[in-house]
């Protein structure tokens, strides 16, 4: 006969795999029992409207039904956004706008923070004049902008007709091939702010020594940046880049406001799209299935955003 | 290789002096460590030499070139740096060739000599690893490597060792010593350890609040300290530095210490001390120059042990003498309880006395 000790079976369970597994839950009880209530809000106000959202997008919802007698038709909702040419209209829209916002709004910040790494009079002003932009309100600078680019009254416009460069204002957001390019040079007027504030904090990292140890080899300015700074900030860049396209992803305010997505859907991106599809026009299955298609388009990005980041954990862990 | 020649050079940053009116020379050839504490200039000083900030006066001469305005890369130096300041994303091979196509040498030129600073440094098979996948005294050798593919005329080295754990810095100091026999370079070398500056330079520098303090062979500084802090910062333990009394009596010059007691210089000590201005003297001595006795004998001080350290080959003790703590080493077969009474006897040939007011040794006439 075999006599077991309560330790030896404890042991036993921890060795032996699910028992083990909950084993040590059970000795974590309290670590959960912590997040539990952190996780009951995120259930409520993140994971239901999700599931809710996927419900939706499988049904039929006319503007004078009410919810509840919505009618299922399967992938219809689906098939009808793929096959649209709103829809790829708005994607190419959503594309031009995220790549163009997320590489000039990054390539100006990168540029300002370089430029105010330097050590000059009126630096400090200069960066907060710089970073303002970035911290007025999207819908107060949306409004602004929008009288600054009036054809009628807009400042640019009479400046133009002012030097004789124009014989009248030039009708920027009124006119379906000048509106989206218009609206991207608010965005990134609004977001290189960001970008360069990332760097700033990226450039203070760069290890003097390294950049002494680069002037002896004889390296020229040019050739230290390349050689040493812009190394040693690729993986801030990968992250500032990513985070800039989720946001410029994820645009609202500034598309919504200044144009409300027009003229002819010129300036619709998929954000602006799905809330007029869903609020303007009641079509909420319609507005669920694109919500869908966003959803699994981000998570990619996010992918990516989480795999640069504990990549780069992975690079420094080895060091 | 060639001499540098540092004249009259001064940095200021504000009104704070870093490097006040710097005079010494570099033989060709010569080994040559700025030793000093925290923020006495050294590292300043090497900078100034190597070009990375700019002086405010004088002038610093390498080869026969003047080279005051002079941009880092023309100047023909290479420098080793603390932390070594690899270029992380480069392999071992291209961290070599990097200063090499800086200067845009042919491809197989580079190789050569890249390959041969590899074989000299024993690190063929690191070549083709990143500097993080190295140890901190294998990625010293390729900063070290770096600096002697380039075949400078100087070497400049900013505390090269002071990142490495204890023995491997024992280890490396003789590479590095050993490096310099080799090449017959010329080497400037900065350290804050005056251990590393006595065991491996010609010449050494002690600088102190931006002043140099003293300048000679380690074993001049350590015979023969110019004044009290050079007296203090050489030797380990410390010199014990006393301050005391001096008066004459009969013809006699005698030191007085705090509790009353008086020692009698011998006539080449009185001869030394008899043109002071001041009556206040610093009696320095090395702990191997003082014999500690159980009991009185002539020419004795009475003292009071205060702590005993035994480190196995020697014991240290500290005694209380005159407000002061003087270091002795005994055998460690003595045994020395704190707070016992004790008799200190100096060594007249080898102490060294210090004017109490300016600090400066008394020199003999």
């Amino acid at each position: 006969m075999t006599i077991v000790t309560g330790k030896a079976e404890a042991r036993r369970r921890l060795q032996s795999g699910r028992s083990g597994v909950l084993w040590k839950m059970w000795e974590h009880r309290a670590d959960y029992a912590y997040v539990l209530p952190a996780i009951a809000v995120m259930l409520i106000v993140i994971a239901y409207p999700i599931y809710y959202t996927i419900e939706l997008s499988f049904f039929k919802t006319p503007p004078g039904l009410q919810l509840r007698d919505k009618i299922y038709v399967g992938f219809d909702n689906y098939t009808n956004i793929l096959t649209s040419p709103v829809f790829w209209k708005v994607t190419w829209n959503t594309m031009i706008w995220t790549l163009a916002s997320t590489f000039i709004s990054f390539v100006l910040g990168f540029g300002s923070a370089l430029a105010l790494h330097r050590d000059f009079i009126g630096r400090g002003v200069l960066r907060a004049i710089l970073i303002i932009p970035w911290v007025i309100s999207a819908v107060a600078a949306s409004y602004i902008w929008k009288w600054i680019y009036h054809s009628d009254f807009g400042v640019i416009g009479a400046v133009l007709v002012g030097l004789g460069l124009a014989d009248r204002p030039p009708n920027f957001i009124d006119n379906v091939s000048t509106v989206l390019p218009s609206l991207i040079v608010v965005n990134i007027w609004r977001e290189f702010p960001f970008a360069m504030i990332m760097m700033m904090a990226g450039l203070q990292t760069v290890p003097e020594q390294l950049l002494s140890a680069a002037k002896v080899d004889g390296a020229s300015a040019w050739q230290r940046f390349w050689h040493v700074t812009f190394p040693h900030l690729s993986s801030v860049s990968t992250v500032t880049i990513l985070l800039l396209a989720v946001a410029n992803f994820n645009s609202f305010i500034i598309p919504w406001i200044m144009t409300g997505g027009g003229p002819s859907n010129a300036s619709h991106i998929w954000i602006t799209h799905i809330y007029e599809l869903a609020f303007g026009r009641q079509l909420w299955g319609v507005a669920s299935a694109y919500s869908v298609l966003l959803f699994l388009i981000l998570m990619t990005l996010g992918y990516f955003y989480v795999r640069a980041l504990s990549g780069n954990e992975r690079k420094e862990g080895s060091a | 290789m060639a001499h540098v020649v540092l004249k009259d050079l001064v940095k200021t940053y504000g009104g704070f002096k870093a490097v006040n009116d710097v005079s010494l020379t570099v033989n060709d050839g010569e080994f040559v460590a700025l030793v000093g504490p925290s923020g006495c200039g050294k590292t300043t000083t090497l900078n100034l030499v190597a070009g990375l900030i700019p002086i405010t006066s004088g002038d610093i001469v390498i080869g026969d070139r003047v080279v005051n305005d002079l941009d880092p890369k023309d100047r023909d130096i290479a420098m080793v740096f603390q932390n070594y300041a690899l270029y992380p994303q480069k392999s071992v091979y291209k961290n070599l060739a990097f200063p090499l196509q800086m200067r845009k040498l042919p491809r197989d030129e580079i190789d050569k000599k890249v390959k041969e600073a590899a074989r000299v440094l024993d690190m063929t098979h690191l070549l083709e690893r990143k500097p993080r996948e190295l140890s901190g005294g294998q990625q010293q050798r390729v900063a070290l490597g770096r600096a002697l593919v380039r075949d400078p005329a100087v070497f400049l080295m900013d505390e090269p060792l002071s990142n490495l754990d204890a023995k491997l810095r024992v280890q490396m100091r003789s590479e590095i010593k050993r490096f310099h026999q080799d090449l017959k370079a010329t080497i400037v070398y900065v350290t804050h350890d005056q251990l590393e500056a006595v065991t491996m330079a010609d010449k050494m520098a002690v600088m102190n609040g931006g002043l140099l303090q003293q300048y000679d062979s380690p074993a001049q500084v350590f015979a023969h300290p110019v004044n009290m802090f050079v007296a203090s910062f050489i030797g380990s333990p410390a010199m014990s530095l006393i301050p005391l009394e001096a008066s004459t009596a009969n013809g006699n010059t005698v030191l007085t210490g705090a509790e009353g007691w008086s020692l009698e210089l011998s006539p080449r000590n009185a001869q030394k001390v008899a043109g002071a201005t001041t009556r206040k003297v610093v009696l320095g001595a090395r702990h191997s120059t003082i014999k500690l006795h159980k009991s009185a004998v002539a020419g004795s001080v009475p003292a009071r042990a205060y702590t005993v350290e035994p480190t196995g080959d020697v014991t240290f003790v500290q005694a209380l003498l005159s407000g002061a703590i003087v270091n002795v080493s005994v055998p460690p077969n003595i045994a020395i309880a704190p707070d016992e009474q004790i008799w200190l006897e100096f060594d007249q040939e080898r102490m060294h006395l210090f004017d109490g007011e300016t600090e400066m040794a008394f020199q003999a006439n």
